[in-house]
């Protein structure tokens, strides 16, 4: 009986084993590319010897930092995208409370809009946009780049059928102190909805994070502009330089990686309650 | 504690509004205000570059900062953009009125703004001498609708590299000049018995694995050698006819033989001919610094073969030109004087391998001088073997749908299918502009 | 009292939602009314010419155009391909993980990474990864384990398996996704359930289909249809590894609407794709609430 349990471990073991090393190979890659000389990374890709170059340096890493302003691109990065999550928690998750706990007439109605802006992605709207925000005068900012993501359908979906979720009796015992609806909010509901919260905020992030087609529309300027632009720098004429490109993708992703392993519970516990509830 | 988080809410509000209420104070383009002496009375030039090979930028850097020492009164400010995305990003910043002082175009792009009214014609702006000075397919890459809205501090120079070596290996003859260019029959001899040598067949470098606007530069030639065209350049109103003419039809079709023939290189690490791989690469002046570097005086630089009506190659690069936004135009029309002296134009096309722009320079040049290695380049330049690529606002379109036909011609669809939806889709669009008429304000 | 409580709630509700419908009212709706409305003019980025209305121009031109309809073929064929491997191979990978050995957090923290990469670098790194020839990385691992008998191919370049290269990179970029949702939902399952089939004696074929599945029914849910709608927006990697792919196999709704519009400015024409491109989508989202149970909210 513990033998077949053993072999069945083992078998488990084993094929996750294999299907982990295949998932590792294009980040392995990554990493290995950024510490080559840019001719070799094309012509070890295919080999193992790929993975394990033989004179590592950290020659790309200089070159990023000498051919783009790296610091400032994350600094950008980093404000840009925390502002969006901070605002849009504040902003979405008000309109998902009251979508999901108050009554008010047009409710059910303005929850069907919601729903189905839900579906209008970016590029959808791109250029109007482009043409809404250059009549306001916010090219070039970090206004262009903020304001407009901060209220999300989605995110406010998510936390409507998170608060529809919570049990009645929450909010009933404060209703009978007196409480009003602002108190409530921030003292009962916000700390029961903590997994909400953090996983709109990861979503958030890592979308944000990645944006590049608006930030390439609306800004020129390099002092207000996000990594992902910053990488583009690079795309000039053949031969790419691919060690230099992965020397800033490694940089990019570093920071992102770095917080899921320390907030790796949140994250995956997060992530879950998205999709358990919807 | 509630009452402390209540207030905290509240207080977050705020932060909300200001956002708002900061962004509407904003004014579009002025979010680092330039520090302006009004006592000294500087002037900012605002400059856009495309972000090229790294000597190209290294040098236009330095001559920046050579002229902003030198002229005490206007500064530039030079800003870099990345080259894949350079015609996009500036379109989006003419639509939005957001163009700096001064930028580059690249060669055809340049009438589309023209047409869209944002420059200024330089004649007012250039004294004569200078304008004499230029070479005339610069001239005549800036000039549309009689005024010259640009000037190229260099052109292009576009050509077969060669390893003599190899050629000699085989016999084959080594023309002069673009007037004894190999005509098909003998290029197809060279290609068969330099791949009898090969051991992966590929002997031809077409620089497959660049994206986007080589397509349409380095092989139109082929189209005008062959006798055919990319639009009709006598109304520039269709290309039907032209475009997907008998003569257009069989010269991309020989191009198309080569590729399924196994006879060209896929080029994915851009070393096929630095590498040896290939004896042939059909490439331009941006190359000669590499190649050399590989095979020193074994390289020698060819004219396009001849496609039935005389061997034909591309010219236009990019160019200078100031918009209408410009508070200062003089001052930046002080900075392309700059960039128009002698030393200044060698500084740039020593470091990138393109012709210079003016006849001094080209005197002057080592390269491009009488005895120079790529004198050939000025030649198809000054003796009009070269061809310019459509003057038209229409020119995006143009090059899309071409470059859209290469790829497809690359992949196996019929030749004439490929460019008859070229140009119905040229055709569609040049009526859909009412054939691009040019509104005088 | 109560109509005065209504009330408050009433008002209080409005100051709740207000930043949120004012942001979605502004740039969201009021974007999108705009894009409706200039697909019925000629509208072009930067031209001089007065704009006109045209009716339904844009509409008939992009239904016949084969690269706009090879691109609804595409992503159809994609979300074929991706929404079913991605989430049998997520539910598989779920399934392993939740078993009750040592070390499964490493794994689950393994797959879920990918998920971490903006899609732009993921798509760079597939392009070396994709790299014709026997140096390629994927040529020379299938060479390597079919002991030689593959042959190298440009993925890439290659009209039959452009689609399905892309098709990889989303899946592995996807996986660890839809892997957590799904490992969280099984998780989830009252142990007793188990308890009661095994009395009954039922085998673990027999739990997996009658009471694992079921019980995941929401979660399946969710992530097919949240899969799907990324399916349809498929963009970025097709601009970065093929754009368009060869002979259109690889072109999607939205990569033909950016194009229109921002490489060959013609904004009105982009704007008609995303009007489709919006409709099937809705429809989509339309079935799938009628597959799912509806929640209430207090009435």
């Amino acid at each position: 009986m513990r033998n077949r349990k053993l072999i069945a471990s083992l078998f488990v073991y084993g094929f996750l084993a294999v299907i982990v090393l295949g998932f590792l190979i294009p980040i392995g890659m990554m990493v290995a590319g950024s510490l080559k000389p840019d001719e070799r990374v094309l012509l070890e890709a295919g080999t193992l010897r790929g993975y394990l170059p033989a004179e590592m340096n950290l020659q790309n890493y200089r070159d990023v930092f000498a051919r783009v302003p790296f610091m400032r691109y994350l600094f950008n990065s980093v404000f840009i995208t925390s502002a969006i999550v901070v605002f849009g928690l504040l902003v979405n998750s008000l309109a998902g409370y009251a979508l999901a706990r108050m009554q008010w007439p047009g409710r059910d109605r303005i929850l069907l809009v919601v729903i189905a802006l839900m579906i209008i992605p970016l590029e959808a709207i791109a250029v109007p946009l482009f043409y809404e925000v250059t009549l306001l005068g916010w090219r070039n900012t970090y206004l262009v780049q903020i304001v407009p993501f901060i209220a999300n359908a989605f995110s406010i979906y998510l936390f409507y059928t998170f608060f529809l979720g919570l049990p009645r009796e929450l909010e009933e015992a404060a209703k009978i102190d007196g409480a009003g609806a602002w108190r409530i909010f921030f003292t009962i509901i916000v700390p029961n909805a903590k997994a909400v919260f953090a996983a709109v905020a990861i979503l958030t992030f890592l979308i944000q994070w990645g944006s590049f087609l608006w930030p390439l529309m609306v800004t020129n300027n390099e002092d207000v502009r996000p990594l992902p632009l910053g990488i583009a720098s690079f795309y000039s004429l053949p031969p790419l330089q691919w060690g230099d490109i992965f020397a800033f993708g490694v940089m990019m992703v570093a920071p992102v990686l770095l917080v899921f392993l320390v907030f790796q519970r949140w994250f995956v516990k997060g992530v879950a309650t998205t999709g358990v509830k919807g | 504690m509630f009452i402390g988080k209540k207030v905290i809410a509240k207080i977050l509000y705020i932060p909300l509004f200001m956002l708002l209420l900061y962004g509407c104070d904003q004014h579009p383009g002025k979010k680092v205000p330039d520090e302006a002496e009004s006592t000294l009375d500087v002037h900012t030039v605002s400059v856009w570059a495309h972000a090229g090979q790294a000597a190209e930028r290294r040098v236009l850097q330095s001559q920046v900062e050579r002229f902003n020492r030198e002229s005490v009164n206007t500064q530039v400010k030079l800003t870099f953009i990345p080259e894949r995305d350079y015609n996009a990003q500036v379109q989006a910043a003419a639509v939005a009125g957001d163009l700096p002082d001064l930028l580059e175009f690249d060669g055809p792009y340049l009438y589309n703004y023209v047409w869209q009214n944002k420059l200024v014609a330089l004649e007012a702006l250039l004294p004569q001498s200078v304008r004499d000075d230029l070479l005339p397919s610069i001239v005549d890459q800036g000039t549309y609708n009689q005024h010259l809205y640009s000037v190229g501090v260099f052109d292009s120079g576009l050509g077969l590299y060669a390893r003599k070596s190899a050629l000699q290996e085989i016999r084959a003859r080594i023309p002069s000049g673009a007037d004894d260019a190999w005509n098909l029959h003998e290029f197809n001899e060279i290609l068969k018995k330099l791949a009898l040598r090969d051991d992966d067949k590929a002997v031809l470098d077409l620089k497959l694995n660049y994206t986007g606007e080589w397509f349409t530069y380095g092989f139109s030639p082929v189209l005008q050698s062959a006798g055919a065209d990319l639009i009709n350049r006598d109304t520039y109103q269709t290309s039907t006819g032209v475009l997907n003419s008998e003569a257009a039809d069989s010269a991309m079709r020989q191009l198309q033989q080569w590729m399924q023939q196994g006879l060209v290189d896929p080029n994915l690490d851009d070393a096929a001919f630095v590498a040896g791989r290939v004896a042939l690469s059909w490439s331009g002046h941006w190359e000669y610094a590499h190649y050399r570097n590989a095979w020193q005086d074994d390289v020698i630089i060819l004219p396009l073969p001849d496609f039935g009506k005389g061997s034909r190659t591309g010219q236009g690069s990019w160019s200078w030109g100031i918009t209408r936004k410009s508070s200062d135009r003089s001052a930046a029309a002080g900075f392309i004087r700059f960039l128009l002296r002698t030393d200044e134009v060698l500084a740039m096309t020593n470091a990138n391998g393109a012709v210079p722009g003016t006849r001094s320079a080209v005197e002057q040049s080592r390269f491009y001088g009488a005895k120079g290695e790529l004198r050939l380049f000025a030649d198809q330049l000054l003796q009009g073997v070269s061809v310019p690529r459509p003057k038209t606002p229409a020119y995006p379109v143009i090059t899309t749908s071409f470059q859209q036909a290469f790829q497809e011609i690359r992949n196996g669809v019929t030749v004439k299918q490929a460019l008859d939806k070229a140009a119905t889709r040229i055709d569609q669009d040049i009526k859909d502009n009412q054939g691009y008429p040019f509104i005088s304000r | 009292m109560p109509r005065d409580l209504k009330r408050q709630d009433c008002l209080n509700a409005w100051f709740f939602m207000l930043p949120a419908l004012l942001g979605l009212l502004f740039f969201v709706l009021l974007p999108f009314v705009l894009a409706v409305g200039l697909s019925f003019t000629n509208l072009r980025m930067g031209s001089p010419l007065p704009t006109e209305f045209v009716g339904i121009t844009q509409y008939q031109r992009i239904l016949t155009d084969t690269a706009f309809l090879h691109g609804l073929l595409n992503n159809t064929i994609f979300a074929l391909i991706v929404v079913p491997v991605q989430t049998i191979l997520a539910l598989l990978l779920a399934l392993l993980i939740n078993q009750p050995l040592r070390g499964m957090v490493v794994f689950r923290t393994l797959f879920f990474m990918p998920v971490v990469f903006p899609l732009s670098l993921v798509a760079v790194v597939w392009v070396l990864l994709y790299a014709p020839g026997p140096q390629g990385t994927l040529n020379s691992l299938l060479e390597f384990i079919t002991a030689g008998a593959w042959q190298p191919r440009d993925f890439l370049h290659d009209g039959a398996w452009a689609l399905p290269a892309i098709s990889l990179t989303s899946i592995w970029q996807g996986v660890g996704f839809q892997m957590v949702i799904l490992l969280a939902a099984l998780q989830s399952i009252p142990e007793e359930l188990y308890d009661a089939a095994k009395v009954d004696g039922a085998n673990k074929r027999q739990q997996l289909v009658f009471i694992t599945l079921p019980q995941l029914r929401n979660a399946l849910i969710f992530v097919v249809l949240v899969t799907t709608i990324l399916a349809f927006r498929l963009f970025d990697q097709v601009q970065i590894m093929t754009q368009g792919g060869p002979r259109n196999s690889t072109t999607t709704v939205i990569y033909e609407a950016v194009r229109a519009a921002f490489a060959s400015q013609q904004v009105a024409r982009g704007a008609a794709m995303t009007v489709v491109f919006f409709t099937i989508v809705l429809l989509l989202t339309l079935l799938q609430r009628f597959l799912i149970k509806h929640e209430k909210a207090i009435e």
